[in-house]
């Protein structure tokens, strides 16, 4: 897969920006190569007392005004490439996140968010390095190295020769070392997920740790899994404790062999002192880009499999998308119907929903009961087409909602889930949810008819309260109410309620029955519930199991039938006349 | 390499030398005290043979390569001339010095050559008249080699010493807390969370990891090498030293300025990358909620924002090091510049000789380095210890279920088996303001079934949490065969007692360690008969590995019904007096259910057991009913006492019983 076209306009687009930091960064690596010139003529002229102050001062000079000059090229290189891949690595990050928005819910539910998250931050991350840094070792890798090659051919070539010799090795050894670091890095990486898994289950399960006596031993357990986590930090130590005094011995031998060979040619005066003192500057520049030669290939190649995978995401087709010959469609004149629906997950996997039929004028209001996972949650998703219907079809005014453009179905539903979301914004945000131009009195409206109101007005900062990451700071009777107000606040024809009254006190829960009972004949409800008196005013109600529908009808009817609508209801009614006590 | 974790509490940063945390993390560190004086001795050493290599070279070129000057001042333009010197020639060398007689000056048994002149020789010639040099350039480039191989050869075992060490510490001290933890009641935990306390057992604790390796060894290498640099260079030219040493404040003051901006760049790059993940995590689970309420646009904008002023950051923390870096740089130039000027002019004055001007350089950009990293240091040392303040926060809660209150040991009645347990007038509270249990007095005898049942939220739970010690009761107590139960130790009791819990909690690992959890071997019949008594039988045959299947995140891959089995097999395997049982509120399907009744019956059968009942079928057949409201027990008897009664549990009964 190739990949690379992700990256390439913003290549082609900071074109001119590469060219200035690449031109930057082969300036300075020009320059550096002067200091050691200078200081053989020091040494040489010094050496033999052919200099004055002056003239050292005049050097000394030159030396500060490379140093200068140094500097503000390296700014220069530093601000464009580090710079452009940190804008790449911006550009990456949005049109990911983009993607994502529009994959269909059955890709979330294969795939994990912590799964995704890695690709947002790690992958991204090597992309940029790869970019960024690989930019830059690449070019001081050939710049650098091959100058300083040549200036210390130009000094003498024999000596050169043999002051390589150690280079391949510092070349190959940080290419297999670095490859080898990575790896074991991971492993590092990968026994500290284990250890923090382990711990994080021992705390998750600490009443049964207590109840059944298993301290010790628990104890035992996760010593075992530390120990194996010291193991593979000694391993990955093992091998950074190797490589990074290999490349300092290696650059060492190359500095022996100066003072040895160099040495000696300056004793027989093939070299000058001041040839024999540049040598080894130019040794020093030389290290950095032998190691970024082993370096660089790498942190390509990491990055050139982080951009795939990035890739495979972005190349992902949703599910769920327009249909070629979608209508628009901006109301609701009659009727909704579902024909003969049936759902399952894929192929070969137990149906969730199985042959529905359900009609509804609009302004009616539908009650769904049944005990858990008989398919009532399944049956609201499949209205706005948070996933598609396996068989049979739904009917808007007589057009199948698949042939109907995603954007105006959706905009036809407001549906409150049964795990209300809220985002780490204030209520407002969480209310509002992009209704920008919404006046106070309706957001107040809003949260009245979701009798969160009275408890918003106990807060210091009102609807501004911020409610932190998925709402924490709110209890779930809240957070409930949020996400009821939030429903209630984009006025749409259809609305669907998944069960909610379950987390709010029955007072709490009787004020919004009251609201949904007052939409009635104004727009359709769909309400899922377990507490029965929130659907028994419904025009109709069903009754699911395992994916059926059992029984049917009104209140009144159900209850003649006394079925498990009925024998709920009483048994409910008993409840709620003990709670009264 | 720096091991980031990713990881990082923004909210209070400790105090980086802060001596009380330094003092409580020390006896953590004395078992290793042999081991960490290795490490430092060798950092010592590491450091004396770095220092060394310059002085090496310094050496060779001032004794080999390029002769000590001779100074005179003869009546030629240039005030000096360099002069080599050859003492008590021998006879090789006498011959070549009479071949050349125009160009050396003799003086009884030495003779001079100016070095210019040098040239002048053939290449055998001067070969044959430095020979005693080459031997002792060849005995300096030995050194050199030795040296720089046991540098190699200290670095890596000092690296690995250290490691371990750290290791050892941070593994010692991670063993300490996650014991301590495990140890505190019950309250604590539902008080913090535990994703909270699982990063103080890992990554706060890890943040120790560079405290350990890093800092320390920079303490002891840097700081060494930084002295020793200094005294060296003092002692090869004293005036040389403190003239180049001037810009060294600039260079502190510039790390220290650069460091704090770094760290701010640093502190709001991270916090924009938090806010990031954040954003991003919250698009993925809310996604239903962005495609329904057709907030896609508006959450891509406002995510395409705050990625903006992450990059606005990033630019500005590139900013920060492009300037620092390069200033650093300059710094370092100036420092070479002051001494080729200065050191130059001495040398000219004959007062410094070229090998040291050689060495100062080197010196100088040894220097440098350690000076740089002092603020990464700094940080590194302040983030640990706001990650020991959090960590012996946790260490200082005493916050446990007190052991047995006559801790007189021996004293200790030892529970071996329960006849039975009396609760008198028992209240209890989570929190002071709500009492969720109300004057709860109760009997129960060896062999019988108790059965609870009422509401949700009438107390249920909380009555066995009572029951098995996770908590105490405010008032009233809790007696096992006439003792108080706060006088048994706790691992006494509940040697006894088995509790399963609605939602069955199972580790990861295989089944058979979750059945024997922790019990030495069972044989191989009473494994089978347990396997057979808990209905697990056909549920491990079923399963390729059978008793040795893996399971994953606490057995996700069975169902809620099958896990309930096997929790029933680990109550078995224990054979306890009393079992306490909190029924699922739903099965899956009926046919686990089933088999789960059945596993509860045996499991039941001649022990004492109280069950929290959902549904009343199972109740039926208990010894005693207690139907709780509110924290009270309202009906107390058997099922056909209580329908007799007709009150609360008779009408409940009657609602189930018609279908």
């Amino acid at each position: 897969m190739n990949s690379i076209y992700l990256i390439k306009p913003y290549l082609v687009k900071n074109r001119y920006m590469i060219l200035a930091g690449l031109l930057c960064l082969i300036v300075v690596d020009m320059l550096q190569l002067f200091i050691p010139r200078i200081i053989k003529r020091v040494i040489d002229d010094l050496t033999l007392f052919q200099i004055n102050r002056q003239q050292l001062l005049s050097y000394a000079l030159y030396i500060v005004g490379i140093a200068v000059m140094i500097g503000i090229f390296r700014y220069g290189w530093r601000r464009c490439l580090i710079g452009m891949s940190r804008k790449v690595e911006q550009g990456l990050r949005n049109s990911l996140l983009d993607h994502i928005q529009t994959l269909s819910a059955s890709y979330f539910d294969k795939v994990k968010t912590g799964e995704l998250m890695a690709h947002a931050t790690n992958d991204i991350q090597h992309v940029r390095m790869a970019i960024g840094m690989g930019m830059v070792a690449l070019t001081d890798a050939i710049v650098l190295g091959s100058a300083s090659a040549c200036f210390m051919f130009y000094i003498n070539k024999l000596l050169t020769l043999y002051v390589l010799i150690p280079m391949p090795v510092i070349v190959f050894g940080t290419r297999f070392f670095s490859k080898k670091m990575h790896h074991l890095y991971q492993e590092v990486q990968g026994s500290f997920a284990d250890l923090t898994e382990a711990v994080r289950e021992r705390f998750a399960g600490i009443r049964i740790i207590k109840a059944y006596n298993l301290e010790k031993q628990e104890a035992y357990k996760i010593n075992t899994i530390s120990k194996n986590y010291i193991n593979k930090n000694l391993r990955l130590v093992k091998t950074t404790g190797l490589f990074f005094p290999m490349l300092v011995f290696f650059s060492n031998i190359s500095l022996a062999i100066v003072l040895f060979l160099g040495g000696r040619k300056t004793i027989t005066l093939a070299i000058t002192p001041g040839d024999f003192v540049a040598f080894i500057s130019y040794l020093g520049l030389l290290t950095w880009p032998m190691m970024a030669m082993g370096w660089v290939i790498n942190l390509i190649q990491r990055g050139r499999a982080s951009l795939d995978r990035i890739n495979k995401i972005l190349s992902m087709k949703p599910d769920i998308d327009d249909a070629i010959d979608a209508k628009s469609i901006k109301q609701i004149k009659n009727s909704i119907v579902f024909e003969n629906v049936s759902f399952s997950h894929a192929n070969n996997t137990p149906l969730i929903l199985n042959n529905i039929n359900i009609k509804l004028k609009q302004g009616d209001i539908l009650g769904i009961i049944g005990p858990q996972g008989s398919g009532k949650t399944t049956l609201l998703n499949l209205m706005p087409r948070l996933f598609d219907v396996s068989s049979g079809r739904i009917l808007i005014d007589g057009i199948n909602i698949s042939h109907i453009l995603l954007r105006d179905l959706r905009a036809l539903v407001s549906f409150m889930p049964q795990e209300p979301f809220l985002f780490a914004g204030s209520i407002k945000e969480n209310i509002l949810l992009g209704a920008t131009e919404t006046k106070e009195s309706q957001l107040i409206s809003a949260a009245e008819k979701a009798a969160l109101y009275d408890t918003v007005r106990l807060f210091p900062k009102g609807f501004d309260t911020i409610v932190g990451e998925k709402g924490v700071i709110l209890s779930g009777g809240q957070k409930q109410r949020v996400s009821l107000a939030r429903t209630l606040m984009h006025d749409r024809p259809i609305m669907m309620l998944d069960d909610p009254v379950s987390q709010v006190d029955m007072e709490t829960g009787n004020l919004i029955i009251k609201t949904v009972k007052a939409m009635a004949g104004r727009k359709t409800v769909i309400i899922v519930s377990h507490r029965l008196s929130a659907v028994r005013f419904a025009d109709l109600i069903i009754s699911l199991d395992s994916g059926r529908i059992v029984e049917s009808g009104t209140h009144e009817q159900l209850m003649k039938n006394n079925r498990y609508y009925a024998k709920t209801f009483r048994l409910q009614e008993i409840e709620e006349e003990l709670n009264a006590n | 390499m720096r091991t980031d974790f990713g990881y990082f509490e923004e909210k209070q940063l400790g105090k980086p030398y802060d001596m009380k945390m330094l003092k409580k993390l020390y006896p953590f560190t004395r078992p290793y005290r042999r081991l960490f004086s290795g490490s430092i001795m060798l950092v010592v050493l590491i450091a004396l043979l770095d220092l060394s290599l310059p002085y090496v070279t310094k050496i060779a070129i001032d004794q080999y390569i390029v002769p000590q000057s001779a100074l005179h001042k003869p009546d030629s333009a240039r005030s000096e001339i360099r002069y080599l010197n050859i003492d008590a020639p021998d006879r090789k060398t006498r011959k070549i010095i009479n071949r050349y007689p125009d160009i050396f000056q003799i003086k009884g048994s030495k003779a001079t050559i100016e070095l210019n002149n040098l040239s002048k020789l053939s290449k055998e010639d001067l070969t044959e008249l430095r020979k005693k040099d080459f031997t002792g350039l060849s005995i300096l480039a030995g050194v050199f080699l030795c040296i720089i191989v046991f540098s190699f050869v200290f670095n890596f075992l000092q690296v690995m010493l250290m490691e371990y060490t750290g290791q050892m510490i941070m593994h010692d001290l991670r063993m300490r807390l996650f014991k301590h933890i495990q140890r505190l009641s019950v309250s604590f935990f539902t008080k913090n969370s535990v994703g909270r306390l699982v990063t103080r057992t890992t990554n706060d604790i890890q943040n120790m990891h560079d405290l350990f390796t890093s800092v320390i060894s920079f303490i002891f290498k840097d700081l060494f090498l930084l002295t020793g640099i200094t005294l060296a260079l003092l002692w090869m030219n004293w005036k040389l030293a403190l003239v180049s040493f001037t810009v060294l404040p600039f260079v502190v003051f510039a790390s220290m300025y650069f460091s704090a901006k770094a760290r701010d760049a640093f502190r709001i790059l991270r916090i924009k990358i938090a806010e990031i993940n954040t954003r991003f995590a919250e698009t993925i689970q809310g996604i239903k909620i962005l495609q329904i309420f057709l907030h896609e646009r508006e959450n891509y904008l406002s995510f395409k924002k705050l990625n903006h002023q992450h990059y606005m950051a990033s630019m500005q923390q590139i900013h920060v090091f492009a300037v620092f870096m390069p200033v650093i740089e300059l710094l370092g130039s100036i420092a070479l510049a002051v001494v080729i000027y200065y050191g130059g002019s001495n040398m000219l004055e004959g007062k410094i000789s070229l090998g040291s001007l050689v060495a100062f350089i080197s010196y100088l950009k040894m220097f440098f380095r350690p000076i740089r990293d002092i603020a990464e240091k700094y940080n590194i040392m302040q983030n640990a210890m706001a990650s020991a303040e959090r960590i012996f926060l946790i260490l200082d809660n005493q916050e446990r279920i007190p052991q047995a209150v006559n801790d007189s040991g021996d004293k200790t009645p030892v529970l071996t088996k329960i006849k039975n347990m009396v609760l008198e007038n028992v209240s209890f509270g989570y929190t002071e303001d709500k009492t969720v249990l109300k004057n709860i007095s109760l009997e129960i005898r060896a062999g019988e079934t108790i059965a609870i049942v009422g509401r949700t939220g009438s107390g249920k739970t909380s009555l066995i949490n009572l029951m098995i010690r996770f908590y105490d009761p405010d008032s009233g107590r809790i007696t096992i065969n006439g003792t108080s139960l706060k006088n048994f130790k706790l691992s006494s009791l509940r040697s006894r007692t088995a509790m399963i819990m609605q939602d069955p909690f199972l580790f990861s690992g295989t089944i058979l360690d979750n059945i024997l959890q922790g019990q030495a071997n069972i044989p191989k019949q009473s494994m089978d008969s347990i396997l057979e008594l808990s209905n697990c039988k056909k549920l491990i045959e079923k399963l390729p590995d059978g008793l040795n299947t893996v399971l994953y995140e606490g057995g996700t891959s069975l169902s809620s019904g099958e896990r309930q089995l096997i929790s029933m097999a680990r109550a078995f395997a224990r054979d306890p007096d009393l079992i306490i049982l909190d029924e699922a509120t739903s099965y899956v399907d009926s046919e686990t259910e089933e088999k789960v009744r059945q596993a509860l019956y045996s499991l039941i059968k001649n022990r004492t057991s109280i069950i929290v009942a959902h549904r009343l079928s199972t109740v039926r057949h208990a010894d005693r009913i207690i139907v709780l409201n509110k924290g009270k027990i309202i009906e107390t008897g058997t099922h056909d006492q209580l329908m007799k009664k007709k009150d609360f549990y008779f009408r409940l009964n009657q609602l189930q019983s018609s279908s």
